[in-house]
């Protein structure tokens, strides 16, 4: 019995102790980024997708680091730069699996940034797509907060220009809202990200 | 008990070994010696590593023991790995290889115009196709307003640099296109039979192309359709010259889109003045299809398109005291099927087959010409990867074309002409990458034409060097041979031909930003083996020969910029040119008359959000193009005066996926003269009399309402207009 219990507690140890260098290299990565250091952070979350196949977090964040950090470049050649390596770390995760509505959701935020970086030229050539990986993210995970609020968020963007009504959009909005409060996350390290733009645009919509 | 303690220790030491930490520093640096900052260094398999700073240097611990692999990544350069003892890796430098396949590489670009997704410099972006003023959906129309090409108003084709435009050939997914233009007669303007909605990508080579190319003295067209769709959607079309509807259906691999138009000017010609009396109008039903199938690594294409058009009109002719009826019917299908995919080790395969048929009914005064052809190409080709600095492709093709024509005027015995040529092809072509900054291809095609029993051999090599982060300098040459035209080689049963000859030499410049490109382009051709004939007009009985020759010289800029002022975009082409030949029934050697010596575009875009509108102006203009007077003695000795035409447009959105469209051209009605005819025969005083060859109608109305029915609300006709 005791060795029985022995096994297993070093079972636990080991296992645990595993899963912590995960953490802690997540955790580290998670610093990084918040500190502003987005290509180390991008850096560290490469290192941990090279060393832990199974797991789709490190690339995912990958891309969506360089996804955002894109957003707030002006020089135009570092944006396609950060936006090829969000591609790439990003398509790595959809051959693997193409049943995870976060990936499209993502997939549509970096072709939103391509957008914002040359409007005239990208909005008509990613708009159909944008809206047709929300399309599939909504399909896998209808209560997917950041699904239901970055399609209507993309088309509140483009209202002003197309006139179209956006009422139903801002209905939207405010139905992400609460899915945002009630969705709860997988693992430590599960998305959680949009509440903050989603209040921003309830607030351009009472406007 | 006691092996319990050995254990612990044991344990104890190892976990100890295990934490022992050794650092590994050095520095990251390019092949010049340079630093790289922001490189990502680590051991494989670990999270341990670090980013370069900005010196290149890096230092960072790891628990790994013993022999490791190093892994330093960074985008634009080759990703280096090199296994290490991790005790003993302390202030080592590591040189990175430049990727040669990174988005700032060098390309070829002498002679080629690019568009489309997959260009890495864009001097037309798709949408510009459909949003130029002036070019009404028409691609051959938005590449007239490209450097290196002629603006012919009576002819409406492609006129390259000096060539015919029978000198330029068109391929759709790298296929053949024997037809590509709508029928026509006599100083009718034609125009592209392909809608810019299908095609994603175009290349315009104005010369020095590739050796997969061949039967293109000039310049080849090549349009890509689209890989796959955006999604399920309806189109539909009102526009004041007729109607469409197109729809798309997306499924899981495959979709399909299809679109058909009906086009009828009478409404336009009852409004606008014509200069030419219309018994019924220019009216065209047609439409294309494309299916797309994607297997794990390739994609089938099957693409056909059908078109019949008709019209009746009445000219004024020099020759003739009434003006002479022209009465014309048109039917043409072209299909194909390509299939391109990836197998092997670095493989990639590219084959197809398409078939053309074309059935022209032409009514001229008395004479009727009935006349059918039946083109089919077979494509095969295959190109390897061997390394990321060479690429080497080869590949065969296989033309077949039948051509049958009858004349009847009622009056002299009925004439049949025709011919049957098979064209065998194979060639070969190298891709070599010294570097980022110097790229070479060499190729070589050859030719076995059956109708006039040669082989050709033609070599063709281009050569690109980046001199600099933006700038660059290319330099292509190339052999190019061409069946004659069909006027010619249907009198093959009288006559023995050759292929008529052409030889390049193209250096370019282009220097690129974000937002701005400047391209320079000097060239010189020389033409050789042209057919001469010695009667007024084509005939069976006429003497040919292949004795002709000719040369080409100019110079062709381009500046294109979205940097200037917010919202705006425009670009400029220039070109000048000096060519001569003598061909066809030339005595001497003369500028043909499609030559302008100048021609200069503006082309000019501007959003503007509030009208929730853009507008576009487009100005072309080109010098006085030379004519022949037979009442003086010196050949060609005629020009007219300058070209102009100022267009206009404006697409309004009226809610997300309705647009209204309205364009007209030629705003200031300018009195454009293409040319002179003369009489066949002098008048009583000896005077050969002219009538000038002008537009059909000064200016030209357009407006449309487009409509988009799909579940992406943003998504409406823009591009397609």
């Amino acid at each position: 019995m005791k060795k029985i219990i022995t096994a297993i507690a070093l079972f636990v140890v080991v296992i645990s102790s595993a899963q912590t260098q995960f953490e802690q290299g997540m955790g580290k990565a998670f610093g990084l980024w918040k500190e502003g250091k987005n290509n180390e952070a991008s850096a560290m979350f490469e290192r941990i997708a090279a060393a832990e196949k199974s797991s789709w977090f490190p690339n995912y964040y990958v891309a969506l680091v360089n996804t955002t950090a894109s957003f707030s470049e002006k020089d135009k050649s570092k944006v396609d730069l950060l936006l090829t390596k969000a591609q790439d770390a990003l398509d790595t995760e959809l051959i693997k699996d193409q049943n995870n509505a976060e990936l499209y959701v993502l997939q549509a935020l970096v072709y939103t940034a391509w957008v914002v970086q040359d409007p005239m030229t990208n909005a008509v050539k990613y708009s159909g797509k944008i809206m047709e990986n929300y399309a599939k993210a909504k399909a896998i995970d209808p209560n997917n907060p950041r699904a239901v609020f970055g399609e209507a968020d993309y088309q509140l963007g483009g209202a002003k220009w197309t006139g179209v009504d956006t009422k139903p959009l801002c209905a939207q909005v405010e139905k992400s809202i609460e899915l945002f409060a009630s969705f709860k996350p997988a693992s430590p390290f599960s998305p959680k990200w949009g509440l903050d733009r989603a209040l921003e645009a309830q607030k351009n919509c009472k406007k | 008990m006691k092996s319990k303690l050995l254990f612990t220790i044991i344990f104890l030491f190892t976990t100890a070994f295990i934490f022992a930490q050794n650092t590994i520093s050095g520095k990251v640096v390019d092949q010049k010696g340079k630093p790289i900052p922001g490189a990502n260094i680590y051991i494989d398999g670990t999270y341990d590593g670090a980013t370069s700073s900005e010196n290149g240097d890096f230092s960072f611990e790891t628990t790994a023991v013993g022999n490791q692999f190093i892994v330093v990544s960074f985008l634009i350069y080759e990703t280096f790995k090199q296994e290490i003892d991790v005790a003993n890796y302390k202030e080592q430098t590591i040189k990175l290889r430049e990727n040669v396949n990174s988005l700032d590489a060098v390309v070829i670009t002498a002679g080629t115009l690019e568009s489309g997704d997959k260009a890495r410099v864009s001097v037309l972006k798709p949408l510009d196709i459909v949003t130029t003023a002036g070019s009404a959906g028409n691609i051959i129309a938005a590449l007239q307003t490209l450097p290196g090409t002629q603006t012919v108003g009576e002819d409406g084709r492609l006129f390259v640099r000096g060539g015919e435009a029978s000198e330029t050939q068109t391929f759709v997914d790298g296929l053949r296109v024997a037809q590509p233009y709508g029928a026509t007669t006599n100083n009718l303007p034609t125009r592209s039979r392909f809608s810019p909605f299908l095609f994603s990508g175009i290349a315009f080579s104005t010369g020095g192309y590739s050796a997969e190319y061949g039967e293109a003295l000039s310049s080849v067209l090549l349009l890509n359709t689209q890989d796959e769709p955006d999604q399920n959607k309806t189109d539909i079309s009102l526009m004041t010259v007729g109607l469409g509807v197109g729809n798309t259906q997306k499924w899981e691999k495959s979709s399909f889109s299809i679109n058909t138009n009906y086009i009828n000017l009478a409404p336009y010609q009852a409004v606008v003045p014509q200069n030419v009396k219309w018994n019924s109008p220019y009216q065209s039903l047609g439409g294309e299809a494309v299916y797309r199938y994607h297997f794990t690594n390739g994609i089938l294409k099957l693409y056909a398109a059908y078109d019949s058009e008709k019209f009746d009109l009445d000219q004024k002719n020099i020759n003739f005291e009434n003006p002479v009826r022209t009465d014309l019917n048109n039917n043409n299908l072209y299909v194909n099927a390509s299939y391109k995919g990836d197998f092997g080790t670095g493989w990639q395969l590219t084959s197809g087959i398409s078939y053309g048929y074309s059935n022209n009914k032409v009514k001229f005064d008395i004479n009727n010409v009935d006349s059918n052809e039946n083109a089919a190409q077979l494509k095969l080709k295959l190109r390897k990867n061997i390394s990321n600095y060479f690429k080497i492709s080869f590949g065969g093709d296989y033309f077949i074309t039948k051509y049958n024509e009858n004349f009847d005027d009622d009056i002299s015995p009925k004439l049949t002409s025709g011919y049957n040529s098979n064209i065998a092809a194979f060639y070969t072509e190298g891709d070599v990458l010294f570097s980022k900054n110097l790229a070479l291809k060499v190729g070589l095609r050859l030719s076995n034409n059956s109708l006039l029993d040669e082989t050709n051999l033609a070599p063709r090599a281009s050569i690109a060097y980046k001199v600099s982060k933006r700038s660059q300098f290319s330099f292509a040459y190339g052999d190019f041979t061409q069946t004659p035209v069909v006027n010619y080689i249907k009198f093959s049963k009288f006559h023995q031909f050759e292929s008529e000859k052409a030889q390049h030499f193209i250096l370019n410049y282009q220097y690129t930003k974000p937002g701005q490109t400047f391209r320079a382009e000097a060239y010189y051709k020389d033409y050789s083996n042209l057919v001469q004939y010695d009667t007024k007009d084509i005939q069976y009985n006429s003497v040919f020969n292949n004795n002709g020759s000719g040369y080409a010289k100019g110079l062709d800029l381009f500046w294109r910029d979205s940097n200037l002022y917010k919202n705006l975009e425009y670009w400029i082409s220039y070109s000048y040119i000096d060519s001569e030949r003598q061909y066809k029934n030339f005595p001497t050697m003369a500028t043909p008359s499609f030559i302008a010596n100048h021609s200069l575009s503006i082309v000019t875009k501007y959003f503007i959000t509030d009208w929730k509108s853009q507008i576009g102006f487009t100005n072309s203009y080109s010098s006085g193009r030379p004519y022949n007077d037979p009442n003086q003695t010196q050949f060609m000795n005629g020009k007219t005066k300058a070209y102009n035409s100022l267009s206009f447009n404006w697409a309004y959105l009226l809610t997300t996926q309705k647009i209204l469209y309205f364009s007209v051209s030629n705003v200031l009605g300018s009195q454009n003269v293409f040319g002179y005819d003369y009489a066949n025969t002098p008048d009583a005083n000896g005077v050969y009399n002219r009538q000038a060859v002008t537009p059909t109608a000064d200016r030209f109305f357009f407006v449309g309402f487009f409509w988009t029915i799909s579940k992406n609300k943003n998504d409406n006709q823009l591009k397609n207009l």
